[in-house]
C-alpha cells in the first residue's frame, strides 16, 4: 500500500480511519479514564479507613462511589474491549478494516467529550460550587433520590452517558456487521475464531440495551428539567426506572465480561499448547449468555416488593445463566489438563481470570435465588461478588489481552519483569480487597455508607490495604506499557510468541499464515 | 515494527481515495469534525441547562450559541462525509456486492437499537395505561387529523417503494418524481403534527407538563416526529443526489438504506396510532 504519510502526528491521529489506529486510540483513551476512576476507588478506600467520617464529608463520598463505578464501566473496560477488538478482530476475520472506518472514528471521537462532559462535576468539587457538584446517586441513578437531587451534577452526568451509548451503539453496529458481513471468504461461521464470537453477541447486546438505557436517561432528565412524569410516584413510578435500567445494566454486565471471556479463550490455548477444549460448547454458551442476558434484570430488584411470580421467574433463568458460564469455565479447565503450560505473564492473568470468575460466579449464585439476596441485598456481600468479576475477571482478561497484543500493538516488548509484578501484585490485591467485603456483608454491613461500626474496621483496613497494592500494581503497569512502547526491545519476528511451535498461529500475528 | 508491515501488502482497499487530507489513505478530517459538532449539541444543552439554574454562573446565551454552532459544525462533517465517501466519483466508486451488503445490514442492526429506544418510552405507556384509565381528562385523540395523517405516511411508504422500482427499473422520471411526492407526503405529515400540538397546546391546554397521559402522548409523538424528520433529511439527500444524475438499477443502496429507515418509522407511525391513539379512547373504565 503506498501512501504519503500525514504532516504532523497529530494530524495523523485526529484523521485516522485504520482500525488499528482507532484501536490504539481507544485502548489509551480507556487506560487514562481507567487510572481516573481507580483514583476515585482510591478516594472511597481511604474515607474507610476510619469508622467515621474522617477525610471527605459523607456527600464527597456518595459522589466518588457514584463516578468511580460510571467512569470504570462506561469509559475503561467498555472503550479498551472494543479497542482490543477494532485492532485485532478485523485481522482475524480477514476484513480489509471494519465495515465502516469512517463511522468507526467518528465513534471513538465522541468518547472524550463523553467522559469530560460526564466528569464535569469535577470542576464544581474544586472549586467548590455547589452546583456543578457531581451526583451522589450511585451509578443506578434511581429516582426519586436522583429527580430530587439539586444543582446539574445529575443533569451532565446523564447528558455525558447519553453521548457515550451513541458512540458504543455506532461501534457495535460496526462491529456486527464487520464480522457478519465483511469477513474474507476463506472465514466461515464454523471457523470463525472465539474472540471475534464473543464480540458478536457483546455487540448485539448492546445495541438493544444500550438505547434502552438512552430513552430512560433522557426521560429522566426531562423528568428533572421540563417536569414530565416518566418516573414520578404518579407517572411510571420509580420502579419503572429500575426496569428499564436493568434491562440495560443486566445485559450491560455481559456486554462488558464477553470480550474478557473471548480473550481468555484466545490466549489461554495458546498457551497450554492445546486447541480450546469443546470449541462449539463455548461458542454456543456464549450465545446462550446473550440470550438470557435479557431475561435476568430483576434480580436486580427482588428486595422491592414486585409480584412474588415474577420474581420466581427471574430467579429461574438467572440460576440457569449460570449453567454456559460454567461450561466455559470447565473448558478453560479443560484445555489446560495435559497441556504444555507456558506461565507467560497474558497466561497468568488468564488463569488467575478463571480463578477470580469461580469465585465472582459462586457468590453471584448465591445472591440469585431470592431467599437469600433478602438477607444480602445492598450490602457489601453484592459489592465483593461484582468486584471479583469487574476486576478480578474482566479486567484480567483485558490485561491478558493487552499483554499477549503488545508486541502487535506497539512492536516492542513489555518489561517482562515489571509485567510479572504487576501480575502478582494485582493477583494478590484482588482477594485481599475483596474477600473482606464478602465477610462484612455477610454480617449484614451495607454498602454506600461513608461510616461504619468500628467493630468492622479490621476488615476494611484489609480490604483498604488491597486496594492501595491493587492500585501500586497498576502504576507499575502504566509505567511498564508508556515506557516499552517507546523503548521497549523491539519485536523482531511475526511470531513473538512462538505460536508456530504448536501450530496454533492466528491470523492477527501476519497475513497469510495459516489460520486455526 | 515488522509484524504490523506484514500486513501492508493485505491488500487494503482504501474507503476513498479522495479525501481531505488528500492522498494520506485511510484517512479523514470529517468523522472529527462530525463528532465535535455532535459532542458539541451535548455541551451547548449542558451549558444551557446550567444557566437556566440562575446561578449566574454563565451568561445564559451561551448554551444555546454552542448549540447553534454545533450544528452547523456538524452539518458541515456530514456534508463533506456524504461528499467524499459517497458522492464524488459515484460512477467509478467499488459497488462490490459486500460493501453494499454491509450498508444494508448497517441499517438492519441501527434499525434494532431504533427499537429498543423506542421500547423504552413505550414501556412507560405500558405501565401508566395498565393502571386507572383514563388518568386524566384525554384530549380529543382521535379526530380527522390523525386519519388524515396517517392515510398521508402510509401512502408515502408506497410513494417511495414506487420511486425504488422505478429506479431499479433505470425509469429515472418516475424515480425522481416518487422520491418529491414522498418529500412532500412527508413534508405535509410534520405539519400536520405540528397543527395537532398547537391544537392541543394552545386551544386545549394540553401540555407536556398537563399528567401523566401528557409525558406519554408527546415523548412518544415527539421522539416520533423527531424519526420523521431525521427520514426526511435522509430522502432529501437522496433526491438531491438524484436530481444530480446519480443512481441506477446497479447503484443505488442509499435509496435502499433510506427507504427501510423510512418505511421503519412508517411501521412505528401505525403501532403508535393503535396503541397510543386507540388504545387511550378505547377500553378506558371511563371512556
Amino acid at each position: 500500500m503506498t501512501q504519503t504519510k500525514p504532516s504532523t502526528p497529530v494530524v495523523r491521529w485526529l484523521t485516522t480511519l485504520d482500525h488499528r489506529d482507532i484501536g490504539v486510540l481507544y485502548v489509551v483513551f480507556g487506560a487514562i479514564a481507567g487510572l481516573w476512576g481507580a483514583t476515585d476507588a482510591m478516594a472511597v478506600r481511604t474515607e474507610l479507613l476510619s469508622p467515621g467520617l474522617a477525610v471527605w464529608d459523607a456527600a464527597t463520598y456518595n459522589a466518588f462511589f457514584t463516578t468511580h463505578g460510571l467512569t470504570m464501566l462506561f469509559f475503561f473496560a467498555t472503550p479498551v474491549a472494543f479497542g482490543l477488538a477494532n485492532y485485532v478482530v478485523p485481522l482475524l476475520v480477514g476484513a480489509d478494516d471494519m465495515a465502516f472506518p469512517r463511522v468507526n472514528a467518528v465513534a471513538f471521537w465522541l468518547l472524550p467529550p463523553a467522559l469530560l462532559l460526564a466528569r464535569a462535576g469535577i470542576v464544581g468539587q474544586l472549586l467548590g460550587i455547589p452546583h456543578l457538584a457531581p451526583p451522589t446517586t450511585g451509578w443506578t441513578f434511581y429516582p426519586p433520590l436522583s429527580t430530587q437531587q439539586a444543582g446539574h451534577g445529575v443533569d451532565l452526568v446523564l447528558l455525558g452517558l447519553h453521548l457515550s451509548g451513541v458512540s458504543t451503539i455506532a461501534s457495535s453496529v460496526n462491529v456486527v456487521v464487520t464480522i457478519a458481513i465483511a469477513r474474507d471468504e476463506s472465514v466461515s461461521w464454523a471457523s470463525l475464531d472465539m474472540f471475534s464470537w464473543t464480540m458478536l453477541t457483546t455487540a448485539g447486546l448492546v445495541i438493544f440495551a444500550f438505547p434502552v438505557l438512552g430513552s430512560a436517561m433522557l426521560m429522566l432528565l426531562s423528568d428533572r428539567l421540563v417536569g414530565t412524569t416518566f418516573f414520578a410516584v404518579e407517572g411510571g413510578g420509580p420502579m419503572l426506572w429500575q426496569h428499564l435500567f436493568w434491562f440495560f445494566g443486566h445485559p450491560e454486565v455481559y456486554i462488558l465480561v464477553l470480550p474478557a471471556m473471548g480473550i481468555v479463550s484466545h490466549v489461554l490455548p495458546r498457551f497450554a499448547g492445546r486447541r480450546l477444549f469443546g470449541f462449539r460448547s463455548v461458542v454456543y454458551s456464549t450465545l446462550a449468555i446473550g440470550a438470557l442476558a435479557f431475561g435476568v434484570w430483576a434480580h436486580h430488584m427482588f428486595a422491592t416488593g414486585m409480584d412474588p411470580r415474577l420474581r420466581i421467574s427471574f430467579m429461574a433463568v438467572t440460576l440457569a445463566i449460570a449453567v454456559p458460564s460454567a461450561v466455559k469455565t470447565f473448558n478453560w479447565i479443560a484445555t489446560l489438563w495435559h497441556g504444555a503450560i507456558r506461565l507467560t505473564v497474558p497466561m497468568l492473568f488468564c488463569v488467575a481470570a478463571v480463578g477470580n470468575f469461580v469465585l465472582g460466579g459462586v457468590t453471584g449464585v448465591f445472591l440469585a435465588s431470592i431467599p437469600v439476596d433478602l438477607v444480602l441485598h445492598d450490602t457489601y456481600y453484592v459489592v465483593g461478588h461484582f468486584h471479583f468479576l469487574l476486576v478480578g475477571t474482566i479486567v484480567f482478561g483485558l490485561f491478558a489481552g493487552g499483554y499477549y497484543w503488545f508486541p502487535l500493538l506497539t512492536g516492542r516488548w513489555f518489561d517482562r519483569g515489571l509485567a510479572r509484578a504487576h501480575f502478582y501484585l494485582s493477583a494478590f490485591g484482588i482477594p485481599v480487597t475483596f474477600l473482606p467485603f464478602l465477610l462484612v456483608g455477610m454480617a449484614g454491613l451495607p454498602r454506600r455508607v461513608a461510616a461504619y461500626p468500628p467493630e468492622f474496621a479490621l476488615l476494611h483496613y484489609v480490604a483498604t490495604f488491597g486496594a492501595y497494592v491493587l492500585g501500586v500494581g497498576q502504576l507499575l503497569f502504566v509505567w511498564n506499557a508508556l515506557s516499552s512502547a517507546v523503548r521497549g526491545e523491539p519485536v523482531e519476528t511475526t511470531d513473538p510468541w512462538e505460536l508456530d511451535r504448536t501450530g496454533q498461529r492466528t491470523p492477527e500475528w501476519a497475513s497469510g499464515a495459516e489460520t486455526e | 515494527m515488522s509484524t504490523q508491515e506484514s500486513h501492508e501488502d493485505h491488500g487494503h482497499h482504501l474507503p476513498a481515495v479522495e479525501d481531505w487530507p488528500r492522498g494520506f489513505g485511510e484517512a479523514s478530517w470529517w468523522p472529527f469534525v462530525t463528532a465535535i459538532g455532535g459532542a458539541g449539541l451535548y455541551v451547548g444543552a449542558a451549558l444551557y441547562i446550567i444557566a437556566s439554574g440562575n446561578s449566574g454562573l454563565l451568561p445564559a446565551m451561551a448554551g444555546p450559541a454552542v448549540f447553534v454552532g454545533s450544528v452547523g459544525l456538524f452539518l458541515v462533517g456530514i456534508y463533506g462525509w456524504v461528499y467524499h465517501a459517497f458522492v464524488s466519483h459515484f460512477w467509478s466508486r467499488d459497488t462490490s456486492a459486500n460493501g453494499s451488503l454491509a450498508l444494508k445490514w448497517g441499517m438492519v442492526a441501527f434499525l434494532g437499537s431504533e427499537l429498543a429506544t423506542f421500547g423504552a418510552v413505550f414501556t412507560y405507556y405500558f405501565f401508566i395505561r395498565a393502571g386507572t384509565w383514563p388518568p386524566q381528562e384525554l384530549p380529543h385523540l382521535l379526530g380527522s387529523l390523525v386519519l388524515a395523517n396517517t392515510a398521508l405516511l402510509i401512502a408515502s411508504s408506497f410513494t417511495l417503494h414506487w420511486a425504488h422500482v422505478a429506479i431499479r427499473r433505470e425509469n429515472r422520471r418516475q424515480f425522481i418524481l416518487g422520491l418529491i411526492v414522498t418529500l412532500v407526503l412527508g413534508a405535509v405529515f410534520i405539519a400536520g403534527q405540528v397543527l395537532e400540538y398547537y391544537e392541543f397546546i394552545v386551544n386545549e391546554g394540553f401540555t407536556v407538563t398537563s399528567g401523566i397521559f401528557a409525558s406519554a402522548f408527546f415523548g412518544l409523538t415527539g421522539l416520533h416526529g423527531l424519526h420523521v424528520s431525521l427520514g426526511a433529511v435522509l430522502l432529501g439527500i437522496v433526491l438531491i443526489r438524484a436530481l444530480a444524475g446519480q443512481y441506477s438499477a446497479d447503484r443505488h443502496v442509499s435509496v435502499s438504506t433510506a427507504s427501510m429507515y423510512w418505511h421503519f418509522v412508517d411501521i412505528v407511525w401505525i403501532f403508535l396510532v393503535v396503541v397510543l391513539y386507540a388504545g387511550a379512547v378505547v377500553g378506558g373504565t371511563g371512556a
